[in-house]
């Protein structure tokens, strides 16, 4: 036994596999302890915020403040916030509507073409040929400019009781504030959903949840496959033609469809975690039983099993004990390939919207079916579903290495 | 050796990628190697076999109904499937392009009288110039534009303004059926002047006239002579009639027919189109053709629509701004800022006031004081309508005319704001309604407090609303789950009464509300239907508001008004019968510059119904080619 242990962990396929699924198991049990915030948790006001470190704008008006001497003032800050396109678009404008002649225009000198543009730009002026969206995009340019030219000296102002504003400070150009002094920062690694949910949290919490239904559909699948598969493949005759007719009848139904119907039959206040784990076990045995049958008939006839027989074994003494063994290795590879393929049924079923409630429980399927009907994928928001594919990809190219490790291990034709 | 190693894991690696992707699981790693090989070819071939022939309709669809692109209009999100008729009588049709009879009625192909303008509340003469009433509002005079014609050549008259009204009576359409109740008959008293009789009680007054009012600019004129045609066909039988195709239409409007399949449906200007008389467009529309591809779903259209394929998008977009603010796409919705569209509905959540729990006010308010409506709106409605901290809830909508019809400081002591779940877990307490046998969810007398929101599937920001709101009964002990069938199995539980809690649109902007609003979400005259598509789905009843319900179409006093108006809300705020969710958008509208410009926005007098509804129809008029 240890033997074999030590066997299947030289094999560097089924190691790396153990590895990943291992890492993912341990993130899932510490990451917990660590972050204790609800998952479901809407902590974001509005769709997709990006990933990062979202500061208070209070706090940083009252935190401590350093000063650096680094240049921000002026033609440094405009520089640096006036990129090359919105310059030549400036340009473009007061050549076209401002009356500028074109030698007069440096685009390379920022401050001299903001003063340009400050005394020739008006969003009213007579624009011929250019359609709404572009002079909605000049008002918006002229508009960043104004706040980057008006963002030196802000004042920080109190209201007294009676309603009027009493200036208290002002906020230089050259403070700043570190980060690490601020009390009420929230990090979101991975940013948030469509419905503000902290996208890390989520999928911690997700990941957890497909790996349980995973493993008890996985279980069932199994156990189901196996008993049905050994108790064929060791008694034939007519117990096996019954047994392999519903094997055939449930393999030639697409399990799939069978997964939907129920699914969608239970109703959704009732579909937790558990019942959509055990509908997917139970529709998803029959491979198992085919060749658990297979192996089985092939061993039924072994010397080692007519000698049991002839020693009066029991039946089940003789399952157990002559052809359970020899056939374990493969039980254990089928159980995680069930395990696997029972994650991907529940993140397609969710993508349905036939998996568990959204707001009981978080889950891979339900956080790609949102991302999606939100347009995640067309409005730049990666965060919300990248995450959530590499995940699915992991757990299953984990599993399915492993599988292939011990494959290489017990199967001696692919023995190298 | 080693060459085999190596090509021995390249083959596990696509075998266990396989496996994943394909997701059968169970097999031995031999049987699927084995198999491998035979799937891959065959779903090779057949995916052969499908670019094949989507390459071959996509050929034919290129000669069949395609259009110059700088003489087309394409449209998105009004047309979801294949047009199974043009007729304005059925009870089925699907060509919501054509054929939209609403409170701006779409007027492309068959035209109504008048064209609503949301944005002053004003009606707009199209097949009509003017109306009248007489003193006591028994009699609705409206003149005929003398120079409206049909397709045909024949002039519009008095005469098809009066045989279509007969006619929706004559076969019960849902038009007929809904506005007999309201009015008496229609004369024609000659060829240009049509008089609406309104129908009366036994006192001689009106039952209402503002129904007869909502007439001119919601039903469609149709052709006497066509219809005769059409009964002739059809025996005058009313199912028949109802299910008539009308491929031959004869319409009044600037658009007729062109080509539609599966893949889209195409409009054709109708150059001879009467409104380029001075008396009413002096022009015909600028784009020839009005094309609308039929969509998979929503992420399909506004893949298009950022594409510059698609002109006019009628559809919700998560985060709209950040196609220009950061894609930089020249598209644009009605204003430029958040809520960037006028909203003029409030979507809203219906209780069922016979299911046990749902028949107290404290468990319906406390759901109400419960749920994140600021969360709603800016995720759910990605920011898409105003809060009700801007506009503060009643029975009005946020536009300014029927803002003023109430006294807000009247209503300020009623105002619920949302996520006050310390508050609603109070006022339950208080009730005595608690958790008596630990299971987390409250229960009054042992039946646990547990309901289905119910709204149809696909429906993203309502679907997303629905789960914030069972979010909202989770923190208060009301299990709420959500149910989000297809279209058709809603629309049957809402009008049955088979619901728990549904959501579902209110009234916009038309002549006849805010008055329409408030029946729906107060009247009780609809608790007795058996298919009930009107309003008040939870059966609510309060006398008194029935009462101003039938004051209000004979009050003409705005001060008065504004007393019933807010009497009303009160009312509502009180018994919470129903909760806004958020307002919306009738219409969404996106546009995108890339082939025509200017498109209504906001400060300008059409209304951004797209291009298409009502008085918004006038933006065709105006729109110009960015490079003619």
């Amino acid at each position: 036994m240890l033997n074999t242990i030590k066997q299947v962990f030289r094999s560097p396929r089924f190691l790396i596999g153990f590895i990943i699924f291992a890492l993912m198991l341990l993130t899932v049990i510490f990451y917990p302890l660590f972050v204790k915030a609800d998952p479901l948790a809407m902590v974001g006001n509005g769709n997709f915020f990006k990933p990062g470190t979202y500061v208070n704008v209070s706090e940083t008006v009252t935190a401590n403040r350093y000063t650096l001497n680094v240049d921000v003032s002026g033609a440094a800050k405009l520089d640096r916030q006036l990129n090359e396109s919105d310059r030549s678009k400036m340009a473009d404008w007061l050549i076209r509507f401002g009356g500028v002649d074109e030698a007069e225009i440096d685009t390379s000198d920022s401050v001299a073409l903001v003063e340009l543009w400050k005394n020739n730009y008006s969003p009213d002026a007579d624009q011929p040929g250019l359609i709404s969206t572009d002079k909605k995009s000049f008002e918006r340019l002229d508009k960043r400019i104004d706040e980057i030219l008006s963002s030196s000296g802000i004042i920080i102002a109190t209201e007294e009781e009676d309603g009027t504003l009493t200036e208290s400070e002002t906020i230089d150009e050259t403070s700043y504030v570190n980060i690490n002094d601020l009390a009420t920062t929230q990090t979101f690694v991975l940013g948030t959903d469509n419905f503000g949910r902290d996208v890390l949290t989520e999928l911690v919490a997700a990941t957890t949840t497909s790996l349980r239904i995973g493993l008890i559909a996985g279980l069932i699948a199994t156990a189901i496959g196996l008993i049905l598969g050994l108790i064929a493949g060791y008694l034939g005759g007519l117990v096996d033609d019954i047994i392999t007719f519903i094997t055939n009848l449930f393999t030639v139904i697409p399990s799939f469809v069978i997964l939907i119907l129920i699914s969608y039959s239970v109703g959704q206040s009732a579909r937790g975690v558990g019942l959509v784990a055990m509908i997917i076990g139970f529709t998803s045995w029959t491979w198992t039983t085919r060749s658990v049958r297979s192996q089985v008939i092939s061993l039924r006839n072994r010397d080692h099993v007519n000698l049991s027989k002839l020693s009066g074994h029991s039946m089940f003494r003789i399952i157990f004990t002559d052809i359970l063994p020899y056939i374990a290795s493969y039980v254990v590879m089928a159980l995680i390939l069930q395990i696997s393929s029972g994650i991907l049924a529940e993140a397609q079923l969710s993508m349905l919207g036939l998996g568990p409630a959204t707001t009981k429980t978080a889950t891979l399927g339900l956080m790609m079916n949102w991302a999606m009907q939100y347009s995640a994928h067309l409005n730049g928001s990666w965060w919300a579903y990248f995450p959530v594919i590499l995940t699915i990809a992991l757990i299953s190219f984990s599993l399915n290495l492993m599988n292939t490790g011990l494959d290489q291990v017990f199967n001696p034709q692919l023995r190298d | 050796m080693k060459m085999t190693k190596k090509s021995l894991l390249a083959m596990l690696l696509a075998v266990s990628m396989t496996a994943s992707l394909a997701s059968c699981g169970g097999n031995t790693t031999t049987t699927s190697t084995e198999s491998t090989p035979s799937s891959t070819t065959s779903t090779e071939e057949s995916s052969e076999a499908v670019s094949e022939t989507s390459s071959e309709t996509s050929g034919e669809t290129e000669t069949a109904g395609s259009t110059p692109r700088n003489e087309t209009l394409y449209f998105a999100g009004q047309q979801w499937g294949t047009i199974n008729d043009w007729n304005p009588m059925s009870a089925n049709s699907n060509n919501a392009m054509a054929i939209a009879q609403s409170d701006m009625s779409r007027v492309l192909i068959y035209e109504t009288l008048f064209m609503y303008n949301m944005l002053d509340g004003s009606l707009h003469g199209l097949l009509a110039t003017d109306y009248e009433w007489n003193d006591d509002q028994t009699e609705l005079t409206v003149h005929m534009n003398p120079d409206a014609k049909w397709s045909d050549g024949t002039p519009v008259t008095a005469e098809d303004v009066a045989y279509t009204f007969d006619t929706h009576v004559k076969y019960s359409s849902a038009t007929g059926v809904d506005y007999a109740t309201y009015i008496e008959s229609v004369e024609a008293v000659d060829e240009g002047t049509v008089v609406f009789h309104s129908l009366c009680d036994d006192t001689g007054t009106p039952i209402n006239p503002l129904k007869v009012l909502e007439y001119i600019p919601k039903v469609y004129v149709m052709q006497k002579a066509y219809l005769q045609t059409v009964e002739e066909r059809n025996g005058s039988d009313a199912e028949a009639m109802k299910l008539d195709k009308m491929e031959d239409l004869v319409a009044s409007g600037p658009y007729k027919p062109y080509y539609d399949d599966d893949q889209k449906v195409v409009f054709v200007r109708d150059d001879n189109y009467w409104g380029q008389a001075e008396s009413m467009w002096g022009k015909l529309p600028a784009p020839k053709y009005i094309a609308h591809t039929i969509y998979a779903d929503n992420n399909a259209g506004q893949v298009a629509l950022a594409a510059g394929e698609v002109d006019v998008c009628q559809q919700f977009i998560t985060d709209v701004q950040k196609l220009w603010e950061e894609q930089e796409l020249p598209i644009m919705t009605y204003m430029d800022e958040a809520p960037y569209g006028l909203c003029t509905t409030m979507p809203t959540l219906w209780f069922n006031l016979t299911k046990p729990g749902l028949d107290q006010v404290e468990v319906r308010k406390a759901i109400a004081m419960a749920i994140d409506y600021d969360q709603i709106i800016a995720s759910a409605m990605s920011n898409q309508s105003p809060t009700f901290a801007q506009v503060p809830r009643s029975i009005m909508n946020p536009t300014d005319g029927e803002q003023k019809l109430i006294d807000k400081d009247a209503l300020a002591d009623l105002q619920f704001n949302g996520k006050d779940i310390a508050g609603a877990n109070a006022l339950l307490d208080e009730a005595g309604i608690v958790d008596t046998d630990g299971d987390g969810i409250r229960d009054i007398d042992g039946v646990n407090l547990s309901y289905k929101a119910e709204c149809p599937t696909g429906w993203t920001d309502w679907n997303a609303s629905l789960e914030i709101v069972a979010a909202a009964g989770k923190e208060i002990g009301i299990d709420i789950s959500t149910y989000f069938p297809d279209t058709n199995t809603f629309y049957n539980d809402m009008t049955t009464f088979n619901f728990d809690i549904v959501m579902n649109g209110t009234n916009g902007a038309s002549v006849s509300n805010p008055w329409g609003r408030a029946m729906q979400l107060l009247s009780s005259t609809y608790n007795d239907l058996e298919i009930n598509w009107s309003g008040n789905w939870g059966h609510y009843e309060n006398a008194r508001a029935d009462e101003l319900l039938a004051l209000i179409p004979h009050e003409t006093d705005e001060a008065t008004l504004k007393e019933y108006y807010t009497e009303l809300s009160q009312i509502y705020l009180t018994d919470v019968p129903s909760v806004s969710l958020m307002y919306r958008p009738q219409l969404f509208y996106s546009v995108n510059e890339t082939v025509w410009t200017n498109y209504p926005e906001e400060g300008d007098d059409i209304p951004p119904t797209d291009c298409t509804d009502g008085y918004g129809i006038a933006a065709l008029y105006e729109l110009e080619l960015v490079n003619p």
